[in-house]
C-alpha cells in the first residue's frame, strides 16, 4: 500500500501543496491531469528523486520519505522510457542486477525470465536505439520489474505509441499487474488510457489534488468544474438555468448532464410533457465514428452524444428543430 | 564520393550540394598535405642521419611523448569531476569559476610561461612550494608538465562540460531507481555516455601539450638532455642554421602525432554498446 500524507514541495514557482492520498496494495492507481498539472514531480518524489519538504511518504507501512531512490523499492519508468542508449537491450534489463550481488548466470535467468513473460526474447542482443516505441516500453518495462518491485510507477508509458500500440500495451500493464500483484501508480492526461486500465483514479490541476476516487465517479460524479471539464462534460450550469434535480442541494451549486444522458427527440414525436424538457435547434453535428456528436442551441446550449441509430430516427439537418430532454436522476450538482 | 548502403535517391542539386562540402574538406587537406610534403622534399639524407642518431633528439622525443601524455593524464584527473560539477551543480560563483576555467585558452603561449616563472620565482607561496616543499619546477622537469597542464588542461575540461551537458540527466536518475548509488550511476552511466567528449578533449590537450614551445622556454628552459623536447629542438636547430635538421625533427613529430591521433581515434571511437554477454 501507499499511503502519502500532506506531501509538499516546489521546484521554482510550481508547487504541489498538502498532497494525500493512498493507494490499497494490489489496485492500479491513474493519475489523471493537464500537462504541467505536476504529475511527474509526484512521481519523481514518491521514488526519491526530488525531496518534498513537508509530509510522509509510506509504502507497505514503511516510512521511505528521507530513503534514497535505491532503498524504497519502487521500480520507475520514466516517459520516454529513458533507456540507456550505451547498453543493448539485454544490459539494460539487467542494469538493476547488477548494481547487486547476482551472478552473472542469475542474471541472464532473471533477465530472460521477464523478457519471455514480455515478449522481448527475441530482442535481446539487440541496441535499443533501433527500437519501435512499443518494443522501447517493453523493455523499460522489463529493466523496473527485474527487481520485483512491490511499486510499479509509470510516467505516461503509452503517450508516444500509436493507438493500435497503445491497447495492446494497455492490456499488457494490466495483465502483468494482475499476474505480480504490483500496486501501481500511473500518470497519463488520456481519459481512454485511464478506462482501459484504472481500478481507481484522481485528477490532479496546478499541484492540487482535485478528485480520487473511481473512474465512474469521476466520470457522472465530479467534485468540482475542472473534474468535470476534464472529463469532458461540456454540458455545465449555473443554478439559475432552473434545471430540477433528483435531491436537494443547499447553497451555490452548478449542474452538470454527460452528453450521452442527454435525450434528443423529434418535435411533436411525444405526447407527454417531461420534467426539463424544451425546444432546442440543431446548431451542427459531426460523426466520431462510435458516435454522433450533436450541437443544440435554445433555452440552453448543449452537447448531446447519440447512437448512430438515434440520430438517424431524428433525420435532423442544421437548424432542424428539436426537443431536448435532460432527466433529474442524471443530472449531477456540487458546490461552486 | 560518400555513400551509404541505405542512402536515399539522390537528385543533381543533393550532389552538387555534397560536392561543395567536399571541395572545402578536399581544400583544407590538401593544403595540410602539401605543407607536409614540400618539408619531406626539403630534408636531405644526413639531416635524417643526425636526427636518428643523435642522443639528445631521442631524449628530447622521450621527454616529448612521455610529458605529454603524462599531462594528458592529469588533465584527466582533473577535467572529469570539473566538467561534472560545472555541468550538474549550480553554486554561487559558477560562472566565476567557469571563465577562469577557460582562462588558459586565450593566455597568449609567452604570457602561461611568464606568470609561472614570476609565481614560483616571486611569491612566497611559490618559493615555499620550491624551498620547504622541495617541489621544484623551475627549470626543471616537473615544470614541462606544470607548464604543459596550465596551457592545455582547459581543453579537456571545456570538453568534458560539453560532453556531460549532453547527457539526459534522466539518465542518471533512473539508474538511482535501479539500485545505483550517485557514484555508480556516474560511473555505469554518465560517464560511458560522455566518453566520447572526454576523449575528444583529451585528443586536444595532448595535441596543445605535445607542440608546446613558448612557455617552455621560458619556465624550464632547453637544457639538452635536460628540459629540452622536440618543440624546443627544432627552436634550437633552427637558431644555428640547421633548418634541414629542424625539419627533420618536425617531420619525426609529425610522424609521432599521427600515429598517437590514429590509435586515439581508433581505440575511443570504438562501439560503446555491448551487443551480448556481461
Amino acid at each position: 500500500m501507499i499511503r502519502v500524507e500532506q506531501l509538499s514541495f516546489s521546484v521554482g514557482d510550481f508547487r504541489l501543496r498538502n498532497f494525500s492520498l493512498e493507494v490499497a496494495r494490489g489496485r492500479y492507481f491513474v493519475m489523471l491531469g493537464p500537462p504541467g498539472s505536476g504529475k511527474t514531480l509526484f512521481l519523481e518524489c514518491l521514488c526519491g528523486l526530488r525531496r518534498a519538504w513537508a509530509g510522509r511518504i509510506f509504502i507497505d507501512g514503511r516510512d521511505v520519505t528521507t530513503l534514497e531512490p535505491r532503498a524504497r523499492g519502487i521500480g520507475y519508468v520514466p516517459q520516454d522510457y529513458a533507456l540507456f542508449p550505451h547498453l543493448s537491450v539485454k544490459r539494460n534489463i539487467g542494469f538493476a542486477l547488477r548494481s547487486g550481488r547476482h551472478s552473472s548466470e542469475d542474471i541472464s535467468a532473471k533477465v530472460a525470465t521477464i523478457a519471455e513473460m514480455l515478449g522481448i526474447s527475441h530482442l535481446l542482443r539487440r541496441n535499443v536505439t533501433g527500437l519501435s516505441g512499443g518494443e522501447k516500453q517493453r523493455t523499460a518495462l522489463a529493466r523496473a520489474l527485474v527487481m520485483e518491485p512491490k511499486v510499479l510507477l509509470l510516467d505516461e508509458p503509452v503517450c508516444a505509441l500509436d493507438e493500435e500500440t497503445r491497447q495492446s500495451v494497455c492490456a499488457l500493464l494490466h495483465r502483468v499487474q494482475r499476474d505480480l500483484e504490483l500496486t501501481v501508480i500511473h500518470v497519463s492526461h488520456n481519459l481512454e488510457e485511464a478506462f482501459s486500465v484504472a481500478d481507481s483514479a484522481a485528477i490532479l490541476n496546478q499541484g492540487v489534488l482535485q478528485q480520487v476516487g473511481a473512474l465512474d465517479d469521476l466520470l457522472r460524479k465530479p467534485d468540482n468544474e475542472f473534474v468535470a471539464h476534464f472529463m469532458r462534460c461540456e454540458n455545465i450550469f449555473s443554478s439559475a438555468a432552473g434545471l430540477k434535480l433528483a435531491g436537494s442541494h443547499r447553497g451555490k451549486i452548478k449542474m452538470m448532464i454527460r452528453p450521452e444522458d442527454v435525450v434528443v427527440l423529434r418535435a411533436g414525436e411525444h405526447d407527454s410533457k417531461n420534467e426539463n424538457e424544451f425546444g432546442v435547434r440543431l446548431v451542427r453535428w459531426r460523426d466520431y465514428g462510435g458516435y454522433v456528436k450533436v450541437e443544440l442551441s435554445g433555452r440552453l446550449n448543449l452537447v448531446a452524444h447519440l447512437t448512430h441509430a438515434a440520430f438517424a430516427r431524428l433525420k435532423a439537418e442544421s437548424g432542424s428543430e428539436l426537443i431536448a430532454v435532460l432527466p433529474p436522476e442524471n443530472i449531477h450538482a456540487f458546490g461552486v | 564520393m560518400a555513400t551509404t548502403s541505405n542512402s536515399p535517391w539522390r537528385g543533381w542539386r543533393d550532389i552538387i550540394f555534397i560536392a561543395g562540402a567536399f571541395f572545402f574538406v578536399a581544400v583544407f587537406v590538401v593544403f595540410v598535405l602539401l605543407l607536409i610534403i614540400a618539408d619531406a622534399f626539403y630534408i636531405d639524407k644526413n639531416a635524417v642521419l643526425t636526427v636518428l642518431n643523435s642522443n639528445f633528439i631521442r631524449h628530447a622525443l622521450w621527454m616529448s611523448i612521455w610529458t605529454s601524455f603524462a599531462t594528458t593524464f592529469i588533465a584527466l584527473l582533473f577535467a572529469v569531476p570539473i566538467g561534472y560539477s560545472l555541468s550538474r551543480y549550480r553554486f554561487p560563483g559558477r560562472i566565476l569559476v567557469d571563465t577562469v576555467v577557460d582562462l588558459p585558452i586565450v593566455f597568449p603561449p609567452l604570457v602561461a610561461g611568464l606568470t609561472l616563472l614570476v609565481f614560483f620565482a616571486q611569491t612566497s607561496l611559490g618559493r615555499w612550494i620550491q624551498d620547504d616543499l622541495g617541489l621544484e619546477f623551475v627549470f626543471q622537469r616537473k615544470g614541462i608538465i606544470l607548464c604543459q597542464f596550465l596551457v592545455s588542461a582547459s581543453f579537456a575540461i571545456r570538453s568534458a562540460k560539453t560532453a556531460f551537458d549532453d547527457v539526459d540527466r534522466r539518465f542518471e536518475n533512473v539508474a538511482l531507481t535501479l539500485g545505483c548509488t550517485r557514484w555508480a550511476s556516474f560511473r555505469r552511466v554518465s560517464l560511458p555516455l560522455a566518453l566520447n567528449g572526454i576523449i575528444a578533449g583529451c585528443i586536444l590537450t595532448w595535441a596543445r601539450a605535445f607542440g608546446l614551445f613558448g612557455p617552455l622556454l621560458i619556465f624550464v628552459g632547453s637544457f639538452r638532455g635536460r628540459t629540452e623536447v622536440l618543440s624546443t629542438t627544432i627552436f634550437l636547430e633552427q637558431s644555428v642554421g640547421n633548418i634541414e635538421v629542424a625539419l627533420a625533427v618536425a617531420m619525426l613529430m609529425i610522424l609521432v602525432a599521427v600515429i598517437a591521433l590514429t590509435t586515439i581515434h581508433l581505440v575511443g571511437g570504438k562501439t560503446q554498446v555491448h551487443p551480448s554477454g556481461w
